[in-house]
């Protein structure tokens, strides 16, 4: 494309800042409010920069320590104590961890199955896998419920940990299949005429070569299993075994809501997905070009 | 029987084996809840009481059809999608152009743009909460500051507001999704293209309607049936935000669905909405394949 001129080049970078401030202010004001003391969380006009900062937020949601708040003239608790945050936090690193490994694990098996072998019915698995993946949570959530009821799994991790399975592994799916049949099958062909085993093959040149989908798959199942909320609501009723999404609804209840806590927890939940896609972004193209986004 | 062949048929049974755990995974995790949710629309059933299932026939489909809410929440979501596609399309595409111009540093922006995806939609629905915060949030705060309103907006509790913000969330969440795909695509065009039209002396409006538009015809297609089948049915994007609320103004299908499911317990009531919803996806998918097939036609 031809050169542009100072002019346009200028708005264009504007333009681009105004995307940029759109697209970061939200996380910018949640940490700014985190860092501010609840005094001045409540003030008006709301500054950007606190005059105080204090880390008092996140070290109570660390520590679990009980917050009080000042109404009126008598000390009363805040919405929520926020001990169970560690909990809730550690429960979604387990969660989604561990269906990210199930859907990853059988659809990398099922991928090379249906690229590299010739039986009755493998054609229509990934258009199913198509279909499922466009199938909305909603439909899903109650009869796997009841499902979970009859294996008697409900409020437990294994139920989230199955039920996130059954929403990460059709687009995985999709994604490994596209992914596995773009590797050329002459080189595992070619060891295998040496007389390499079909499963020294897959180990030693299948996985290698597929690793980028395989990276590609597994954030994408990550970032869907750390952010549902669903799933959880309806499968989880202790509050000691959810997950991060519906327990910091909890910081809602009450007469008072405490927005410093609230957004530091918000901030927090964040971290992990953002360290994720700052290693992880190049990959993250990469899924997007395959067509194996939820969204 | 060349050798290639051979041992093919000799370890097939490896690739059934490696297929297994997906078929039994699919059957227990995704066959069966659907067909599962299809028999529950023909029966009452209250989770409470899961012994006491009857079977009512359509009675349940009569039940929505018969409710206003039902339709309230159609049209709703009918707005609610129409607009965060249209928004969403309009943005994208923009921001793909932008993003294709051979600027300095235009990498950074690029990646930066994926962002707002991996946001999780609770985190992004606490804090529009507390921006939108009608007496000390920064949003009312910024417009009086600027001296465009005079009084707070009830951004969350009026019901043009509380769909205007639901609809914000959406926007902010997904034009990535538009933008990365059309930008993917933009980078395929070949630029000849260009130069053969600044030859014949286009200016560059000429040049967009005439060479990129169409050249991004079909993936806008995929991407905006694709994105209008999942936004319609979306749940958490406006639950999280108003509940619905206020009152059932910014209620959809998925809501009135759950509501119906979880606050008044007719389990078949709501299943029954979700296999309306499941039909509106088909359908919808029928159009994808059809356009699809097509577009791989007119390819060859």
């Amino acid at each position: 494309m031809s050169e542009l001129g100072v002019v346009r080049r200028v708005l264009a970078y504007l333009v681009l800042l105004a995307v940029t401030f759109l697209i970061c202010f939200p996380l910018i004001w949640a940490f700014s409010t985190s860092i501010k003391g609840p005094k001045e969380v409540m003030a008006t006009p709301p500054r950007l920069i606190p005059t105080e900062a204090t880390a008092a937020n996140y070290r109570n949601l660390i520590t679990g320590k009980e917050q009080y708040f000042r109404a009126d003239q008598a000390y009363v608790p805040t919405t929520a104590a926020p001990q169970h945050f560690i909990a809730w936090f550690t429960n979604s690193l387990i969660v989604s961890g561990s269906s990210t490994l199930i859907s990853i694990v059988i659809s990398t098996l099922a991928a090379y199955s249906i690229t590299r072998f010739r039986y009755w019915g493998r054609r229509i698995i990934p258009y199913f896998s198509l279909l499922g993946y466009m199938i909305p949570s909603i439909i899903l959530v109650f009869p796997l419920f009841l499902v979970m009821a009859q294996l008697s799994l409900t409020n437990s991790l294994w139920s989230l940990t199955f039920g996130y399975v059954s929403i990460t592994l059709p687009f995985s799916m999709w994604l490994l299949w596209a992914f596995f049949r773009g590797i050329p099958i002459e080189l595992e062909e070619a060891a295998m005429i040496d007389g390499a085993s079909r499963l020294r093959v897959f180990v030693d040149i299948v996985l290698p070569s597929a690793l980028p989908g395989i990276i590609a798959a597994a954030i994408f199942s990550l970032i869907v299993s750390w952010n549902d909320f669903l799933f959880a609501r309806v499968f989880i009723n202790s509050i000691e075994n959810l997950p991060l999404t519906v327990g910091v609804m909890h910081f809602f209840e009450g007469v008072h809501v405490d927005w410093g806590l609230m957004m530091a927890s918000a901030v927090l939940m964040t971290v992990p997905m953002a360290i994720l896609f700052m290693l992880m972004q190049r990959h993250l193209v990469a899924g997007f070009g395959a067509g194996a986004v939820k969204g | 029987m060349s050798p290639s062949t051979d041992w093919r048929v000799a370890d097939n049974r490896i690739g059934i084996l490696f297929i297994v755990p997906f078929v039994v995974a699919a059957l227990v995790f995704m066959v069966y809840p659907v067909l599962e949710s299809v028999r529950l629309a023909f029966y009452q059933h209250n989770p409470l009481n899961p012994d006491a299932s009857v079977f009512v026939g359509l009675e349940n489909f009569r039940t929505i059809f018969d409710d206003p809410l039902f339709w309230q929440s159609f049209r709703q979501a009918a707005i609610w999608t129409g607009c965060s596609i249209v928004l969403q399309t309009v943005i994208g595409v923009l921001l793909a152009l932008l993003l294709h111009l051979p600027l300095r540093g235009i990498s950074v922006f690029r990646g930066l743009l994926l962002f707002p995806y991996i946001v999780p939609t609770v985190v992004i629905a606490l804090i529009l909460q507390w921006m939108l915060n009608p007496d000390i949030g920064v949003v009312n705060w910024s417009l009086r500051g600027a001296g465009l309103i005079d009084e707070s907006i009830y951004w969350l509790a009026t019901p043009n507001m509380a769909m205007l913000s639901t609809i914000m969330l959406n926007v902010w969440k997904y034009t990535p999704f538009v933008t990365i795909c059309v930008l993917a695509r933009l980078q395929t065009i070949p630029l000849e293209l260009y130069d053969a039209a600044k030859v014949d002396g286009a200016g560059p409006l000429r040049r967009f309607l005439d060479i990129t538009l169409p050249q991004l015809a079909e993936v806008l297609v995929v991407v905006v049936i694709f994105r209008t089948i999942w936004t319609f049915n979306k749940f958490e994007e406006i639950y999280l935000l108003t509940k619905g609320g206020p009152g059932t103004s910014t209620f959809n299908l998925a809501i009135y669905s759950f509501e119906q499911s979880v606050a008044s317990l007719k389990m078949g009531v709501g299943a029954a909405t979700g296999v309306v919803m499941m039909l509106l996806l088909f359908a919808g998918s029928l159009v994808y394949m059809r356009v699809f097939r097509f577009a791989s036609e007119e390819a060859e």
